[in-house]
């Protein structure tokens, strides 16, 4: 399975934490569902479908947090029969990106958890200042934008 | 905060020597209960562990040696040792001096008492 990127300095951070926490699909994205780097999918179509729900899952998550408790929830689990997924923000610079984490029995939320705080120091200590400062696209130049990161991914561009 | 497993965890943490007990879930790596030492990263310690054990475990079963009971992982400045049930696990963490033998068997007898 392949690491794509469409900012290198995801690759380092993400490939460290899928080997650490030993995931099967891991996939840093914008909230707004704009992909930044992913590994474990083949196929575009599969990672726009990954990152419009997670998107919109952690805004559900999100609202839910702020309404009970006044700030939104910070990481979001879900346990399926074979599956487990994990949804957590990361902090970066003054913005928030989400990492959306699938893993089986080889992993553990414990293990997801505890990578995580470590893949936060990473995105933290390697984000470059400037890609804070650019917002992530919306209304006109979000499919266009969104398009030409998922070309990046799997070498269409 | 007091849980049921607490004075599980209390016996093991008497022992000279440990620096931590804590009951952990198998499955998920994380803490039940715990006993522990300032300074002691219990929830590295738990996920950690209990991956590990869970490996032991299937090591075990695929060996076909049955269920595993004790595992101790012995390194140069300090010793790990678990034991467990089904769904959760006993994990002790402890300087080297300390006392195994005894460890051991408190342990054992503790673990009989995890669902």
């Amino acid at each position: 399975m392949k690491f794509s990127v469409v900012a290198p300095w995801v690759e380092t951070p993400l490939k460290q934490f899928v080997d650490d926490a030993r995931v099967e699909i891991a996939v840093l994205m914008h909230p707004t569902g704009q992909v930044l780097g992913q590994y474990g999918f083949a196929r575009s179509v599969d990672v726009m479908t990954a990152c419009a729900l997670a998107s919109a899952i952690h805004s559900t998550s999100s609202e839910l947090g702020r309404q009970l408790e006044g700030q939104p929830f910070s990481a979001l689990h879900y346990s399926g029969r074979d599956r487990q997924i994990f949804l957590g923000t990361i902090p970066a610079h003054g913005s928030t990106l989400v990492l959306l984490a699938v893993f089986d029995a080889e992993s553990s939320l414990g293990l997801v958890q505890l990578f995580l705080e470590e893949f936060k120091a990473r995105v933290a200590a390697s984000t470059p200042p400037p890609v804070s400062e650019q917002a992530p696209a919306m209304a006109e130049n979000f499919e266009r934008d969104l398009n030409r990161n998922l070309a990046q991914l799997f070498g269409r561009a | 905060m007091s849980t049921a497993f607490a004075p599980l965890t209390e016996s093991l943490i008497r022992h000279r020597g440990v620096l931590g007990a804590m009951v952990v879930g198998l499955d998920d790596g994380l803490i039940v209960h715990s006993t522990l030492q300032i300074g002691v990263n219990g929830n590295a310690f738990a996920a950690l562990t209990a991956s590990l054990y869970r490996k032991a475990r299937r090591s075990s079963n695929a060996a076909g040696f049955g269920a595993t009971g004790f595992l101790e992982l012995a390194a140069e400045q300090g010793r790990v040792c678990t034991a467990g049930g089904k769904e959760l696990v006993l994990v002790v963490v402890c300087e080297s001096r300390v006392n195994v033998g005894l460890l051991r068997v408190e342990l054992l007898r503790a673990a009989e008492q995890l669902p």
